[in-house]
């Protein structure tokens, strides 16, 4: 199948500091795509660049390609990249306090997305609006469209936010940390919504998350980064039943299981590094538990593994 | 015979008046309800539940960092509750806390060196020669960090600052309001290492504080879970089957790092109520699979089997 988004060799800048490395990706239509790694490992960064949005925060795209649909979006016009977002892509904020206005009622403001990107009436986005509302499972739709954000709770504003995001009927979803700051029983249920919007529409949805659980539950492939470089990407089952690279492996030992005896937890010494520290060779060594001199001196590339690729020249032998 | 707790919790309620104003009627309500603990002597009691179910309410009612509307703490013999200013400092040497942010929770102005030397001169102590360097290697941290700023330093290695700081006057008591919820998992489990050995060197009893069930099962010898308020079960040990229907409905929402477990998950119906309005009966009604009549208009006490009470008319 064609892909609906793709990264090709994608680095980013912010002024002088490289933050992102070749990054590579390939979302298709229907599928998730989990986004993982440590705080600082470049994850929102990838989002914007996916979605064009690097100049908003300063930074611009020195290399590789991104395609929306099979079109460069870097020879796109202003005005067709403004185009594609709302109503070709929907981007989820993590705190949804930033995507809502606080003195517009909630209707309102997912009216006016199926108004503009899809040209419908006050009516026939209301309609819209009311119908969105249902299927993202809030009770009393009507009464919540009249609302004010400040009266509904953390989870309901989650989901007014995904609501916005399909208001415009996307065939991408970018949703970054859509549910890091509700509580579990509230987390799932919107992650459930997430997955059968995605399964029903035939949506694609590049989720970032440091939710391990989130990834295994309900991503379709995985791509794990690490201080501005993919470090594997690959289908979830191998991902976590056979990680070839020994930053996943590390990851997901870090998460307490059931069962698990108190002491068998052991996280990842050190911490990523900032832009103006990245290390020579492979970017994980100083952490790695199996780092030689060839990772301290040569950068790993990326090397098909698999269903997937990987970037270490220690890939763990039982995955292959 | 057992020895008697280190600390004892009284029926503790803590109630907040807000809203007071003009043409508007203050309105109250229950931050902590009723809650009675126990903690042995190098137990670490963990206390799980969701946002604003009052968790670090009840952090601070336990070290007096805030007055109980009623009810009692007891550190040993003394009652914390009781104390006057003068000797409820004296007693705070014995405990302290470490709170969840370590990027608020530690002045930017100060160095780490006086960051550590704060609780000495608080007690109005003198520093004992080398104690920095040893607060430092205590929580694995260099001592060329101490006269770094903490700007200048990770979040893991903020949290291991406020850890030493806690650790300053060697408390015997520590409550850890959610000390890993801004970090990563990587950096969550060396700060949980940590707890775990100085516990085993020190002989320290743990109050941990997490909204991650998970977490919690993984590091606490006993588990009490609270929901908007109140004590609503206390899982005598981590691999205790949940008898609440609200522990339950915790436990499934966490979704296992496993694709092979892969599930679909009932979700809860129903809002969580205003702690403003509680409902006449048990608070977790309007949500739980279980409710019958009697729990809309009664409150179920906690009670049943003293090793692992539970507050429910229909415990599974
Ligand atoms: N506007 C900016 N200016 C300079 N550096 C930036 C900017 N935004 C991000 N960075 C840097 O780029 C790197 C990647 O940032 P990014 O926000 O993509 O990380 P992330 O993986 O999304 O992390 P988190 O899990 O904390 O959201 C970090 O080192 C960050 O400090
Ligand atoms: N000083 C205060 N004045 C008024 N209400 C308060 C005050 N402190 C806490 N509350 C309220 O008491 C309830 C319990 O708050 P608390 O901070 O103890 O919850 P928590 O379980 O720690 O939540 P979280 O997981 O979000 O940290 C909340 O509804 C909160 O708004
Ligand atoms: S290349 Fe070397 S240092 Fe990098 S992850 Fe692989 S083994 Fe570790
Ligand atoms: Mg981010
Ligand atoms: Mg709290």
């Amino acid at each position: 199948m064609s892909a609906l988004l793709e990264l090709s060799e994608v680095s980013v800048s912010i002024g002088r500091a490289a933050l992102l490395e070749r990054i590579s990706l390939r979302l298709e239509p229907g599928h998730i795509l989990g986004l993982v790694g440590e705080s600082g490992s470049g994850k929102s960064l990838t989002a914007m660049a996916a979605m064009g949005l690097l100049p908003l925060i300063g930074g611009r795209v020195t290399g590789g390609t991104v395609r929306f649909d099979g079109q460069d979006i870097a020879a796109m016009t202003d005005g067709q990249r403004r185009a594609l977002r709302g109503r070709r892509i929907g981007f989820v904020t993590q705190n949804p306090m930033t995507a809502l206005d606080p003195v517009q009622r909630i209707g309102a403001q997912i009216d006016v997305v199926s108004r503009l990107h899809l040209g419908l009436s006050r009516q026939a986005a209301r309609a819209r609006t009311l119908d969105l509302l249902t299927q993202l499972r809030i009770p009393e739709a009507a009464a919540v469209a009249e609302a004010w954000p400040h009266q509904l709770s953390g989870g309901m504003k989650q989901r007014i936010v995904i609501a916005m995001a399909l208001a415009g009927d996307p065939d991408l979803i970018v949703a970054d940390e859509p549910t890091t700051a509700l509580d579990v029983t509230v987390q799932a249920q919107i992650i459930q919504i997430l997955g059968a919007l995605v399964r029903e529409r035939g949506l694609a949805l590049l989720l970032i998350t440091h939710d391990m659980g989130v990834v295994a539950q309900i991503c379709d492939r995985v791509a794990v980064l690490y201080a501005g470089r993919l470090a594997e990407e690959n289908a979830v089952d191998p991902i976590f039943a056979a990680p070839a690279h020994p930053y996943t492996r590390a990851l997901i030992g870090c998460i307490p299981q059931e069962g698990m005896a108190r002491g068998s937890l052991h996280g990842i010494p050190g911490a990523v590094p900032g832009a103006l520290q990245f290390p020579p060779g492979c970017r994980f060594h100083p952490r790695c538990p199996q780092a030689s001199a060839l990772c301290r001196a040569t950068v790993p590339p990326l090397t098909p593994h698999g269903a997937g690729i990987a970037a270490c020249h220690h890939l763990s032998v039982e995955a292959r | 015979m057992t020895p008697p707790p280190l600390i004892r919790i009284e029926a503790l309620t803590r109630r907040f008046e807000t809203g007071g104003g003009f043409l508007k009627r203050p309105r109250t309500m229950m931050a902590v309800q009723d809650v009675s603990l126990s903690i042995a002597r190098g137990e670490v009691v963990g206390v799980v539940g969701e946002s604003g179910c009052g968790k670090s309410t009840l952090a601070r009612l336990v070290l007096r960092l805030l007055e109980p509307t009623s009810g009692r703490v007891l550190l040993g013999d003394s009652e914390l509750t009781a104390l006057p200013p003068a000797a409820l400092r004296a007693a705070r040497k014995r405990m302290a806390m470490v709170f969840q942010d370590p990027y608020s929770s530690l002045d930017p102005r100060y160095s780490l060196a006086e960051v550590l030397a704060e609780p000495f001169v608080v007690q109005r102590r003198a520093l004992p020669s080398g104690a920095v360097a040893a607060m430092l290697a205590a929580v694995g941290l260099p001592e060329t960090l101490a006269t770094s700023h903490p700007h200048q330093l990770s979040g893991g290695q903020r949290q291991r600052v406020g850890i030493a700081r806690a650790l300053a006057l060697e408390p015997e008591f520590l409550v850890l309001d959610e000390p890993t919820a801004s970090l990563d998992v990587s950096i969550q489990a060396q700060i949980i290492d940590l707890l775990a050995d100085l516990r085993d060197r020190l002989g320290l009893t743990y109050l941990f504080i997490s909204h991650d069930l998970g977490l919690v099962r993984y590091f606490c010898d006993r588990i009490v879970v609270m929901y908007l308020g109140a004590v609503v079960e206390v899982l005598p040990h981590a691999d205790a089957a949940p008898r609440h229907p609200y522990t339950r409905a915790l436990i499934d929402s966490g979704f296992a790092p496993d694709p092979a477990r892969r599930r679909t998950i009932a979700p809860l119906t129903g809002e969580i109520p205003s702690p403003f309005a509680l409902p006449p009966g048990c608070a977790f009604a309007g949500r739980c699979p279980r409710a019958t009549d009697r729990c809309r208009t009664d409150r179920p006490a906690l009670g049943g089997d003293a090793a692992h009470p539970v507050a429910c008319f229909h415990p599974h």
